[in-house]
């Protein structure tokens, strides 16, 4: 059986590890477009913060692909897939036939409209590379420029208030982490920030940069400038498949699988950032684009690639944040209509920065946030996964002395 | 292979447990002097109190596969095959919490130990004592639980002896057993409010 794995991402690198785990005689492919070895994505914003030195970053050794008898085709992208024929080609140049395939391709930064986007000092956040590049510009930064509130915008700004540098950021919405914290947890989040020198702008956005070579000046949409010498652009992603053929295999938002993360064309897979999937809280289909997702959905994918029929739940969204003194757990549905069938409950001790929120359509808990005292969070993620129904007291739940203890009779 | 077994009827909430497992974890490994050495060592056993008060010693359960091990960012944490032990490692954690969203049973903890990089403030969790084993000792909770809530022995003789006390229980004229050996009277009592409570709750 021929496997051909596209993406040496997190997502690709656990199936690969799950195929050679089921069978030993398995030929594996793996065409990457990143040259360094399997590294943790996340912690490339630790990077910047220099909390961690680069050479932490890979998560498996040099010899992984030796050692998983993988035969990799790195530091270049798949053109085309010819789904008729069972073959994808690198860079045009040669084809590669499959047996069966994973697109593990993860998603790409969502590009942005403006002038000089040539200029040097303006960053996008997703590769170890870019961080590297990113690093170069610190030491002679004075003023930072972060172009959205999302994890990648949060993170950058973060990093670099770390390092002493000023931030602006430009937001859309109210608070940054409006797609993953409600507006309590983001009004605490931004506090934190706040007082330690972010500007945060609200409902702005960049319109062009100015510079010699070198980006010195944002315009903006209301009118005015900003003096800055380095720019983070953290638009959100935007799942990497351009290179599928959307007539012949189902595309939303991302790749569309089903429970096995199978494509609709048989013996395709998705698993990762650039999948589309049943999300567990929301109840329908959904792109889930964070770290155990992708391990997990990686791992299943493998599974039924080498034949296990093996069925994945669902997806579901989750984040913890740790930022000055501030712990943030969240997971589900953190923003529940007010109109819609949820029922949530709430507490909140500000004198402590306590709070938690619970989100629950009938009986089933469907939504979380946490402020602070987090560390039992994995036990009410877990009863969403499961979709248990809750049959012991919600303000239980809600305090935080709960315990596994409860959950069982 | 031995393991930690738990037997949360037995458990009369003593704490015990916690207190054995700092001191285990400590730099002296002696009680008292333990109390006194910075940074403070903290049991990775919780005896957590549950809706009618009952205890139950909660503690990791080694899954295998372990959420917590797929979960961690920097790969910090691994499997010892020897002795079915999941570890953490302190120098690779990144205290990023992302084992605490992916634990179901809420064991994981961040804070320092004197096994971590001083200052560093690190996941920590049960190694099933795991420096004790090497030295040929069983774990320091199972030593000191006098109530046997908790036992180190192979899984498959614990299963037997549970399969055999269902048995039991279900054929009539055999004495059940005790909840937790040697606390009688405790037994009574506690059994009693457990059911007073469940049948409050259910009615
Ligand atoms: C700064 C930052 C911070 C983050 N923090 C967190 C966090 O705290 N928690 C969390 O859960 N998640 C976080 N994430 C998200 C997390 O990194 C991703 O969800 C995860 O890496 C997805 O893994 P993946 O394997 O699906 O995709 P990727 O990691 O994107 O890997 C895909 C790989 O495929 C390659 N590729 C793409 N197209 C092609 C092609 N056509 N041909 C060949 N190769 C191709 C790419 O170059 C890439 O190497 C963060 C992301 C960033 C950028
Ligand atoms: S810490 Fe939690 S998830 Fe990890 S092995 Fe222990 S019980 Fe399992
Ligand atoms: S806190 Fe440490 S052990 Fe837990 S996931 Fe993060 S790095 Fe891994």
């Amino acid at each position: 059986m021929k496997h051909v794995i596209i993406g040496n991402g997190i997502a690709g690198i656990s199936a690969a590890e799950m195929i050679r785990q089921m069978d030993a005689d398995a030929s594996m492919t793996l065409i990457g477009d990143e040259s360094f070895p399997p590294y943790c994505r996340p912690m490339i914003s630790m990077v910047l913060e220099g909390s961690v030195g680069y050479d932490r970053l890979p998560v498996r050794g040099a010899d992984f692909y030796d050692r998983m008898r993988i035969q990799p085709i790195l530091g270049n992208r798949v053109t085309a897939l010819d789904v008729d024929n069972r073959t994808v080609s690198v860079q045009g140049e040669h084809n590669i036939s499959y047996d069966k395939l994973l697109i593990a391709t993860g998603a790409d930064p969502r590009p942005i409209k403006a002038n000089n986007l040539h200029l040097k000092n303006i960053f996008f956040m997703r590769t170890a590379e870019h961080v590297r590049a990113m690093l170069e510009a610190v030491p002679s930064a004075r003023r930072a420029l972060v172009l959205g509130g999302g994890l990648v915008g949060f993170k950058a700004a973060y990093g670099l208030l770390h390092r002493g540098i000023p931030v602006t950021m430009l937001i859309r919405s109210g608070y940054p982490l409006a797609l993953q914290v409600d507006p309590r947890a983001g009004q605490m989040i931004q506090d934190e920030l706040v007082a330690r020198g972010l500007d945060v702008r609200v409902e702005v956005h960049v319109i062009g940069f100015d510079g010699n070579s070198r980006v010195r000046r944002a315009f903006l949409s209301d009118g005015t400038e900003l003096d800055c010498d380095m720019v983070v652009i953290g638009k959100g992603v935007t799942p990497a498949l351009s290179f599928v053929p959307k007539n012949i295999i189902q595309v939303d938002l991302g790749i569309l699988v089903n429970r096995h993360l199978e494509t609709s064309v048989p013996g395709i897979y998705a698993a990762g950032d650039v999948a589309e999937l049943i999300d567990l809280a929301r109840n329908t289909r959904w792109v889930n684009a964070i770290w155990p997702e992708a391990v997990a959905q990686g791992r299943v994918a493998g599974m039924n690639m080498v034949g296990r029929k093996v069925a994945y739940k669902g997806s579901l969204s989750r984040n913890v944040i740790r930022i000055f003194g501030l712990d943030v757990m969240t997971a589900g549905i953190v923003n529940a209509p007010h109109d819609g069938p949820y029922e949530v409950i709430a507490r909140d001790d500000p004198l402590r920065k306590n709070y938690r929120k619970l989100v629950f359509l009938e009986d089933r808990l469907v939504g979380m946030t946490l402020v602070n005292h987090i560390q039992q969070g994995g036990m009410l993620i877990a009863m969403m996964q499961s979709g248990r129904p809750v049959n012991i007291s919600r303000e239980k739940i809600l305090s935080a002395s709960f315990n596994y203890r409860q959950l069982i009779r | 292979m031995r393991k930690v077994i738990v037997h949360p009827q037995r458990c009369v909430g003593c704490m015990q447990c916690m207190h054995a497992c700092a001191t285990a974890h400590s730099k002296s490994k002696e009680l008292f002097a333990a109390a006194l050495e910075s940074p403070l060592p903290k049991a990775r056993i919780h005896v957590g109190v549950g809706l009618f008060n009952e205890g139950f010693p909660n503690r990791c359960r080694h899954c295998e596969p372990a959420p917590c091990q797929l979960a961690c960012l920097p790969g910090a944490i691994s499997r010892d095959v020897e002795t079915d032990t999941v570890l953490i490692d302190p120098d690779l954690c990144i205290n990023c919490a992302s084992c605490a969203m992916a634990c179901p049973f809420g064991v994981i903890r961040y804070h320092q130990h004197c096994y971590a990089p001083p200052g560093k403030v690190v996941a920590v969790k049960c190694d099933n004592c795991f420096e004790r084993q090497m030295q040929g000792l069983i774990p320091a909770c199972v030593e000191v639980c006098k109530a046997h809530a908790l036992t180190f022995e192979d899984p498959s003789r614990a299963l037997k002896r549970r399969t055999d006390e269902v048995a039991r229980s279900v054929s009539p004229g055999v004495l059940q057993t005790d909840l937790a050996a040697g606390f009688s009277v405790l037994n009574a009592h506690k059994r009693q409010q457990i059911e007073i409570a469940l049948r409050r709750s259910q009615s």
